[in-house]
Parts: structure tokens; sequence; C-alpha cells
């Protein structure tokens, strides 16, 4: 029995790690590749051995596919391919082959910088993973070998993002990786084709929300920054350097252009430039109004905000700095956040999760006295502010794009237990298509009914169109032949040409029937009878009425005789060949019913 | 859980708690379930239990299990067939003597399973230590046997023994090697995967077949390649399922490469050579196939055998280069940034190894790659940048690189190397580029390169300026490597790391110390090294720490701490470096007289800031308290936000 087997090892009711194993027609496939961002020991990556203990991945895997560059998506990538080592391909969106080398980069560097951490993945590892990678168009169907094809649709969520089509004859499964049905300032909204997967596997993160609009957000957002600057206070944003670093830009941008003003905005790190540089490089992913404008302006050459250095902190009266990383737990946003600390009039504005044991949880959830290294304790006299705008679909969106991908099950991953509970309850009522969430490890397996594909001999359907019938994609129709497996192909060819390929002789075969006849008349007579009633019935065939008594329509005879024990009864003896087999079954039905009275 | 061990009684299962009777149970079930998912956590729940315990109880284990684990093998196909390979080989890794028909088991196993299942099984076979002759060969058998047919079918004609005399034909392994494309293409890069990591191994089969192995991935390669024709119905049918085929391409030129250990027949060498060229040279290979190429070719070149007597090359190999270079100067100038940067990583290797072969440096020198690897520094791409700076530097260190006269380097050329690199150091966006500039100087350095020695002073000054300023700490963490090897040119070596050394002060003569000190205030070292000290990336402190440290041992005896310490200059110098450790790092420290630097050597609590450098920079974040406040303080607040990182 063919069958579809699913197994998460990472994002199984649980958000961060991404990692799914899909197995479809004999092909074994991982979506994404992610680390964990709230666990620094072994629990950040993915159990990898539960593909293989003692074999070598690369002969378990057909190909890995990555969704996005975020990092809980692809931040294990390099330990995969070439610590635990797999050396097959890699697919994914050219904006993803451009910016995911970069966000390793950076994970590297504050792992290496923060933990010392002295076995991780090195920038050659980095770089010899990124030339597995074989970049893929949007809607392009990708041959990974003679049977399995992927395809990305367009997921919104971020630059490059991509749901991908993972198809093996005619069974497939739909990846989503994480998407957003409505656009915002730089992405357009995910779409996919009425595909009719045989599973959808699709995040979940936002299974019980149904989002207030984005709009009152940013006006909230610009609101707290504009007073912030306005009562001569600083403003830091901890941000990653890709992703909503560029869609607040623009905002800030867009809005100290309305209302002129004048306070310098920073953006911190050379990570900046490159960003943006990508951003540029792939507009036709970003959505229809920064695409429009384009020409006469590009959206990501920002005229407001500048580069910054690190001197500049020290500098009196307002501004606005965006400083990586995003969660205040090294590097230069928290340098920045330990100098504007003590002072009311400033601001930190969190635009993101994060993580247990980072200066940005502490403060966040409430903290106002952090000990620092040496002994020192930091007070936080700044206003500390939180702002969601991160891009996934809501309920409302996932069921949207279940509906428009129309598929026969669905499968929960990238979300928590109980959410999903609720979703998945949805789900099953209002599209009748079982629903699943496994936990990480655990394996869902869907049969499927194996498609096979039969080729139809010329001569076949030569035949049928010589009958006059114009062949109608919308009304399926008989066609007989014998069915020859050859070479591991079918093929359906008329009995003539099976014979003479599989060199065999005919032979011929004949069905016989006795049908009991209530007559008394003699043998001839009854004959008569019966080659009359069939005269008057079938006008379209051949109907004969033989020397010797017996009645043929084309192949089929028929004869009369007198029945052994009843005089008042005649026994018809009914045979036809195999080929005529409907006109014989047609012809006892219509003889047992019983001739018409002579008049 | 304990088995009853300590009485050596035989392990009885009614023995065991009630809960380990309870997940045996379970485990005996699900191994009988015919879902396989459940067959396959079974198996992975007992590989777990025999990779980390051993004892009576594991052994009473197995023989209630291993008739359930035997009759999956009579199934077809065997479920979990991987997960089983697991199970049995961490069985036979434990203490295979000590499980009851263990050994009959793995026979058995590797003649039910198909020859692409049983691969892992064989080379698990082939890596233990202690296991029968007989299996062995089994086993070994299996890995073979693809490449046996793989040969046979390629035969023009009845040829040498093959790899396996009479076994060549198996029909199992032919079908599966005919049945499709992809079981053809899966057999056989599992048994060229498994055979390469036999190779290196001391307990591989012996004596190992060298020259018919070297025979079956050259074959293999040329039916990829589409550069062989069989005559035989079998070969042909081989031929059309690998052509173009990446994937076996990829295996065998990584098996090529591990063969290159051992020895072969010129003429075998000879064809290594040809078929490496060709996959270099054909327009066919893909981006990682090329990798791969390239990495066989190095590993070939590289273990290819001195002629003796002389120090030089071969004239095979002379031979070789002057085929190859063309081609690298191709592949240099590839519109992939992969294999431009593949072809950069190979001639830096080469360079590595082979700068001073004469026949090496002639042909070198006589094509364009210098020139080419030299306008790779502005390539659009940092990664290759980066390995162009790489590579040229290699090719400098050796006097080879590029003129236009076609004439090893003069000094001139040489001087517009380091301007172009200082260049690159100062300018270039991307890091890697940056990094690659300060490891090629530390290392021009180190070698004594002789245009850096001519006034490593300035070379010192300008490498250290640069880097002070860059934004990528692994940039300033190589600064101060730089300045390690500079100081220690100055100084003499640091001393032995060994932990039960006898610590003898290994101070410097007064003499050279102070012309030292004067040197490293010159380049302006201590600015450097002491705004390193409070950088906000760990590493960099670390290391500048460890190097004021060694630098304060080496000038213990020079000067009195009053003298200087009481100067005007020491007092606000030490007041900007407070304020520096206080995160204000815009004031220079100006320029310090050497006294004034031993002083503030001695003042600098060096080794309280190395204790606490040396904890992990979120050790707060991680302490007890700190976990409890966070705790204290999560109650209600997060929970809505855990979202919103991704």
């Amino acid at each position: 029995m063919p069958e579809i087997r699913v197994t998460p090892l990472g994002a199984g009711q649980d958000v961060g790690r991404s990692c799914i194993l899909v197995s479809i027609a004999g092909k074994n496939v991982m979506l994404d590749c992610g680390m964990h961002m709230g666990f620094s020991d072994d629990r950040r990556f993915p159990d990898f051995s539960y593909i293989t203990r003692s074999g070598r991945l690369t002969d378990f895997l057909d190909c890995v596919i990555i969704s996005h560059f975020h990092l809980d998506h692809c931040g294990a990538l390099p330990y995969f391919s070439e610590m635990v080592g797999y050396d097959g391909p890699i697919y994914m969106t050219q904006p993803t082959q451009a910016i995911c080398p970069i966000l390793l980069e950076d994970y590297r560097k504050i792992a290496v910088d923060k933990k010392g951490e002295a076995n991780f993945f090195t920038s050659q590892m980095i770089k010899d993973c990124m030339k597995k990678v074989v970049a893929v168009h949007l809607h392009q169907t990708v041959q990974v070998d003679d049977e399995l094809e992927i395809k990305a649709y367009y997921a919104g969520h971020v630059l490059g993002a991509a749901m991908f089509q993972i198809k093996v004859g005619s069974e497939s499964v739909v990846y989503t990786g994480d998407y957003n049905m409505t656009p915002d300032r730089h992405l357009g909204a995910a779409w996919i084709d009425k595909c009719r997967p045989n599973l959808l596997i699709t995040e979940s993160t936002y299974a019980t929300t149904i989002r207030d609009s984005k709009r009152c957000r940013e006006r909230d957002f610009l609101k707290k920054v504009h007073e912030t600057v306005e009562r001569g206070g600083k403003v830091l944003i901890p941000v990653f350097a890709l992703g909503r670093a560029q869609e607040l830009c623009i905002l800030l941008e867009t809005f100290w252009e309305r209302m002129d003003l004048k306070a310098p905005i920073y953006f911190s790190t050379g990570l900046t430039e490159k960003a943006n540089h990508y951003y540029k490089l792939f507009i036709p992913w970003t959505n229809q109004k920064i695409r429009k404008t384009f020409v006469q302006r590009n959206m990501f050459e920002f005229k407001h905000v500048k580069a910054f250095d690190r001197a500049f902190a020290d500098s009196p009266g307002p501004m606005v700095v965006f400083a990586t990383p995003g969660m205040l737990h090294a590097g230069q946003s928290l340098q920045i956040f330990r100098k504007w600390a003590g002072n009311e009039k400033n601001m930190v504005i969190m635009p993101g999760y994060c993580v247990q044991g980072t200066v940005g949880h502490k403060i966040l959830s409430g903290q106002r006295k952090l000990e620092m290294e040496g002994r020192q304790v930091l007070e936080v006299k700044m206003q500390v502010e939180y702002m969601s705008f991160s891009a996934h679909a809501d309920a409302k969106g996932i069921m949207q794009l279940v509906g428009q991908a129309e598929p026969e099950n669905v499968l929960l991953v990238h979300g928590e237990a109980k959410k999903m509970e609720f979703l998945k309850q949805k789900i099953e009522q209002e599209f009748r298509v079982s629903c699943y969430m496994p936990a990480n490890g655990e394996t869902v397996t869907l049969p499927t009914s194996p498609s096979i594909p039969v080729g139809i001999s010329l001569g076949l359907l030569k035949r049928e169109l010589a009958q006059g019938l114009l062949p109608d994609s919308k009304k399926p129709r008989l066609l007989h032949g014998t069915l020859i497996m050859k070479d591991s192909n079918f093929r359906l060819v008329s009995s003539e040409q099976a014979l003479k390929e599989l060199g065999l002789a005919e032979h011929q075969l004949r069905f016989t029937c006795r049908v009991h006849l209530h007559d008394t008349r003699k043998e001839q007579e009854t004959a008569v009878r019966v080659y009359s009633h069939l005269k008057s019935v079938l006008k379209d065939h051949c109907v004969q009425h033989l020397p010797d008594g017996s009645v043929t329509v084309e192949s089929i005879l028929i004869q009369a005789a007198a029945h052994s024990e009843d005089p008042g009864t005649k026994v018809l003896l009914v045979s036809w060949t195999y080929q005529d087999e409907e006109l014989g079954s047609y012809l006892t039905s219509l003889l047992k019913k019983g001739l018409p009275q002579a008049s | 859980m304990r088995g009853p061990a300590e009485g050596h009684r035989s392990p009885q299962a009614c023995d065991w708690p009630a809960c380990a009777q309870k997940i045996v149970g379970h485990i005996e079930d699900s191994l009988c379930s015919t879902a396989v998912p459940q067959v396959t956590q079974a198996l992975s729940v007992l590989t777990t239990a025999f990779g980390h315990c051993h004892g009576l109880w594991t052994q009473g284990l197995w023989v209630r299990l291993s008739p359930l684990v035997a009759r999956l093998l009579e199934k077809d196909p065997v479920p979990a067939s991987h997960s089983l390979v697991d199970l049995l080989l961490s069985v036979a890794r434990s203490a295979p003597s000590s499980y009851r028909g263990l050994w009959e088991t793995l026979a058995q196993t590797l003649s039910h399973l198909s020859p692409t299942q049983a691969g892992p099984l064989a080379l698990g076979i082939l890596k233990l230590q202690d296991c029968p002759q007989a299996l062995r060969t089994q086993a070994f058998g299996i890995l073979l046997q693809p490449l046996a047919c793989v040969l046979e079918a390629a035969a023009q004609a009845p040829g040498p023994p093959g790899l396996l005399e009479g076994a060549a034909g198996n029909s199992m392994t032919v079908d599966t090697l005919l049945s499709s494309k992809s079981a053809c293409v899966g057999l056989l890069c599992c048994a060229l995967a498994h055979l390469g990591l036999l190779q290196p191994l001391p307990q591989r089969p012996s004596p190992w077949p060298q020259a018919p192995l070297l025979g079956a991935a050259v074959t293999i390669l040329r039916l990829c390649s589409g550069s062989a024709a069989p005559t035989s119905d079998v070969g042909s049918r081989l031929c059309a399922i690998l052509v173009g085929c990446g994937r076996v391409q990829r295996a065998a030129l990584d098996f090529l490469g591990a063969l290159s250990q051992g020895t072969g027949p010129q003429e075998l060498v000879t064809q290594v050579f040809s078929v490496l060229l060709e996959y270099l040279v054909s327009p066919e290979s893909s981006s990682m196939v090329l990798k791969k190429a390239f990495q066989a070719t190095l590993r070939w070149l590289l273990s290819s055998p001195k002629t003796p007597g002389c120090c030089d090359l071969d004239p095979h190999t002379q031979l070789f280069l002057r085929e190859l270079l063309p081609v690298l100067q191709k592949r240099l100038c590839s519109p992939c940034w992969e294999v431009r940067d593949s072809g950069l990583e190979f001639l830096t290797q080469m360079t590595r190894h082979w700068g001073g072969q004469a026949g090496f440096r002639q042909a070198l020198l006589a094509s364009e790659v210098p020139e080419l690897t030299k306008q790779l520094l502005r390539d659009p791409e940092s990664y290759v940048r980066a390995s162009a700076v790489t590579a040229t530097g290699q090719l400098s260190s050796w006097g080879l690189c590029a003129t236009p006269a076609g004439h090893e380097c003069p000094g001139a050329q040489q001087e517009s190397l380091l301007v172009e690199l200082l260049h690159i150091l100062s300018t270039d966006s991307e890091g890697f580029p940056r990094r690659a500039v300060m490891q090629v100087f530390t290392e021009w350095l180190r070698d004594g390169h002789a245009d850096v020695a001519e006034d490593a002073e300035q070379f010192v000054a300008g490498a250290l300026q640069a880097a002070s300023r860059d934004l990528d700490w692994e940039v300033r963490a190589q600064g101060l490597e730089l300045a390690l090897v500079f100081l220690e040119q100055l100084l003499g070596q640091r001393g032995s790391h060994c932990p039960y050394a006898v610590a003898l002060p290994e101070t410097a003569p007064p003499g050279v110390l102070a012309q030292a000190l004067q040197v490293l205030c010159r380049v302006q070292l201590f600015e450097f090294a002491f705004r390193a000290l409070f950088d906000c990336d760990r590493p960099v402190a670390q290391k500048s720490c460890d190097l004021l440290l060694f630098l304060r041992a080496k000038a213990a005896p020079c000067g009195s701490p009053q003298e200087a310490g009481d100067s005007p200059n020491v007092a606000s110098v030490e007041a900007t470096l407070q304020r520096w450790q206080a995160g204000e790092q815009g004031q220079p420290l100006g320029y310090l007289e050497p006294g004034a630097v031993v002083a503030l050597l001695r003042s600098v609590d060096l080794e309280g800031l190395r204790d606490t450098l040396a904890e992990s920079s979120d050790h707060v974040e991680k302490s007890p308290q700190s976990l409890l406040q966070d705790m204290l303080a999560a109650v209600g607040v997060l929970g809505e936000n855990e979202a919103d990182c991704y």
C-alpha cells in the first residue's frame, strides 16, 4: 500500500527548530533545517540521529528544502551538511540563498562571541554548505531526479519566503513554511494554486488568533517613537538585521518625511547596507506598491536612515537607533542599552519575542534592576515597550490557504499544541478532511491510492475516432483494449496488437446459455418466431436464419431444441464469442422475457 | 534498571520489576506490529538501550527479543530495515560475544536485506574489532558486488581478474542495478561511500583490492560522463541510467579521492588523471561535481610519487600540470561563484604544498593563473574575494604573484599587492575578505616574508590601524594575533603552555626590552591592545588580555613602578582607560612613553579581567538567581508573545 509518512524532527507542536521529514512514494525529503532560539544545548538543533544512526544522511535523503532565511528554518543547515554530513542538493529561492549565509554568519559570530563555543560551525563550513544550494524560481518545476519534482510558490512573510510543492508521480505534499496571507509594507500576500495535494503541511503560529489591523500597531509605534523624540529622548530598537528591520525603516522614513522631522535615525552594523542591497536586488519579490514606485524611487534607499557609528551613542539630543541583535543578548544593541537605560526620557522598543535568559526577556517581564557582568547593577529607568510585527497568517489566513489548495489532508506544525487542537477541529469541521498535529519524533502515516499511468496505442485511439466520436475531456468514455505490461510500462492496445506483440495465437472462446421458452410448436417454428422477433428488435444488426434452422446475430448462434421431459417447453441454446459478450448477454436477457404472441 | 548482576544468576525475565516487564511487553507487541512506525520506535528504543547499557539484564533482554527480531527478517520487504541495522550494530558494538546467536543473526540479516539496505550493516560489521572472518568476507562481498557488476558489464572483452571472482554476477545486485534509475543510483552511491569510508581504516579487509577498485571508480565516472561505450546489454543499460547523473559523479569522485592513499599501476594512475581532467574540462560538470573533482585531483597530485633522487615532481605529474593549468584558468573565469571559489581553494592548497617545486613554479608562471587570481581580488562575490586574498597571499609568499612580463615578482610588484590588500582591509564592505587579509598578513609576518621584513614596523602599524577600526570582531581578534606574532619576534616566544612545566621567569634582557617597547609604542600597538581590552566582543577582549599579560611577564624587571606611575602621563591614560571601560571609547590614548606603558601594565588588574572574561557573557543571565527573577517576573506577562521571534 503506498503511503506518505511525515515525521517532525522539530516544530512538532512547538515553535522553533523547524525540520520535517517527508517520505513520499519512496523519496525522502527534509523540509527546513532550523535551530531553536530557546536552547543553547543539544536541543537547539533537530535530532538528526532519528534519520539514521549508522548510515549516512546522503543515502537516506533525496533532497533538503529550505522555505526561508529565518534561523528557526535554516540555522542548523551548516551543522547538518558539514558536521553531521550531507552531500546532496539543498533547494531554496534566490533571495534565501543570498541572505541565508549572512544570517548564519551572524548567528555563528554571536554563538562564538557570547558563549565562547569552540565546537561550532565555521565560516568555511557555511561557505561549503552554501555551495550545495540549488536556487529555484517561483512557479518553476524543478526535477530533483527522474521521479521527484518540486515547485515554489510565493509565501510573503519575509523576502524570498516560499511554499513548496513536492510531487512524485500523482502524489504530492505542500509545505507552507511560514506565510502571510495579507500584504504588508514591503511584501505581498501568499498565494498557491488549486493543486489538491494529498497533504498540506501548514504552520499554525496564530492558530487561534484573528489579528487586529496592522495599521493600528503601526500608528501606535510611530506615536511612541515621535513622543520620545519630541521630549528629547533616544529610542533604541533592537532588531535582527533582515526582515522586520526593513519594514520599520520604511515606516519611519515615510513618517519622518511627512512630519518633516529632523532627529537622526541610525542603523547599526555593516549589515544594513548589505541587507538593503538585497532588498533592492530582489525587488520582484516585494509587494506591488514597492515594485510600482521602484522606477521613480527605490523604497530601500533611505534618506533619513543613516549608518551608525559607536561614537554617536554618546552624542546629546534625540535620535532613533536600530541595533543588532534583536534580543539585547550581546553586541551593539546591548552596549547602547547599557548607556541609555538610566535616563527615563529614553525608550527601548522590542519589536519581537525574546528568549528567556536574555536582557530583552528580563526587561519585557518587568525587571528594572539588572545584574550585569562584574557585579554591576544596571537600573533601567528608560521606558520599555513591546510591539508585535511578526508576519504570520492568522486563523482566518490559514483557513483561506486550506480552501485555496484543497488538500485531502492537513498537518499542523510550528505552533503550540493547545492552539493547534482548536484549529484542527475547525479545519476538520469546515473542510471535512483529516487534520493531524504530530509531536516531534511522532510519525503520521497517510495511505494514498496509487495512480498508475497507462499509455494508449495510437491504433486503438484511431479505431475509436473512426467510430466518429471525438474525445472529450469532460465526458469519460469506455474503451476496450488489452493492458500489457512491458519494460515496467503499462499500455492499452487492441487485442490484435497485443497478440502480435506477445507472439500469442488467438483462441476462440464461446459462452453458451440455455433459455427455456414455453412454446408447444415444433422447434423449426420456434426458431422462425425467434428470428422474426430479433429482426424486429435489432434493426442495426445483421440477423440471419440459416438453412439448418439456427438463427445468427453477428457471431451469436441461437438453436431451438425440444425439452427432453416437457414437450410444451423449448430450449434455446444461445452461444457467443467473448468479443460479442455485451450483445450476447443482451440477447439472453431479451429472450428470457419470452417471445411476443403471434398476431 | 538493574539486573540480578550481583548474584550472577542466569537472567530470568520473571525476576524483573513489574515496570520493566511492562516496558518489555510493550516492545514485544510493537515488534510484532504491522505498523512500520511502531516497529521503528521499538527498534530505536532497543538501540538506545543496547548502546548505553551492558549487563546480564541486556543479555536476558536479547535472549527474549532476538527471536522477534529474527522474525522481522522473514517479512518481505523487511520493515524498518535501517532501524534494524542500527539495533544489530549497536548490539554487536557492545559486547558481541555475550549475545548468543548474534553472528548468525547478522549473517542472516546480510543475506535477507536488499543490497542497498545491507550496505550500512556490511560497513558496520567490517568496522568491528572482533568478528568472525566468514562474516567479514560476506560483508565485504556485499560492498564490492555493485562495483564488480559495473566492471563486468563495462568490460570490452574478458579482462584481468575482476573484483569478486565468481560472484560478480550476483543476480540480486544486477536486478537492483537495472530495475530503475533511482535504485541503481542509490546502490552505487552507497557502495562507493561505504568503501570510501572503509579505505583509511586499519581494520579494512586485507588484501585490499586497490587496482580493481580504481578501475571501477574510473569506469563509473566514464559511464557517467558518457565517454565509456560498453558493448554488453547490461553495460549499455547502465550507461543509459548513469549518464549525466550528478549524484553518482559526486560519490565516485569522493571515492576516487579516498583511493589516492593507496598505490596503483602506472597505467591506472594515468587513467585516473585523465578522467579527472575530463571532468574538470567538461562543460557538463555541475559546480559541486567540479568542487569534488578539484578535491580528488589535489589528493592525487599530493600523493604522487617523487622521482627517486630528485626533489622535483615526476614527469607524469609535470605533464598533467601543463594540461591542468589552462583548465584552472578557464574555471577561474566561470560565471558561477562556487566554481571560481573552488578553483581558488585548489590553487591555494597546491601552492602551499608545491610553491617551492621548480616544475610547478615554471608551469604556473607560464600560465595566466596568477594574473587571474589577482583580478579576482575585485570579484563581486565576497567569498571569492576572500579566497582570492588567501590565494594571492600564498602565491606571493612563494614569489609567484602576477607580473606582466611573466617573471617572478620584483619588489615594486609586491608592494602594490601589499597596498591592494591594505586597501581591501580598510574598504571592503564584507568581513570575509578583510579577515582573509589579516590572516595573510599574520602569515607573512610569521614566515618572514621578504617585503614585510624590509619594514616590519610600518607594515604592522598600517595593519593594526586598519584592523582597529573594523566593525567585525574577528578582524580585530586577528589583528591581536598579528600583534602577538610581532611581539614574539621582538621579545622571544611565549612560554610553554604545559600546565606542569616549572614556570621560570622568562623576562627579556633590559636593553632588548627598552628597544622593543619603543617600537611597540611607535606602531601604536598599545592603543590597539588597550582599546581591545574593553571591546564589547568578548573574544577580542580575551585575546588582548592574554597579549598584555604576556607583555607584562616579559617586562617585569623594567623600571620601578613608582617613578613611572606618578607621572601625569600615566594618570591621564588611566583616566582614559576607565572611561573606555565605562563604554566611552571616543577619546584616543595619545602617544605613550615606554615607562608609562610598563606602569600601566602593572596597574591594570589583568588577572581579574581574565577571570571575568573566561566566563561566558551570559553567565549572569544563566545564574540561579537570575533564573528565579525570570520565573517570578514571567507570571502571566509573556504568554502571547512567544511566536514573534520568527
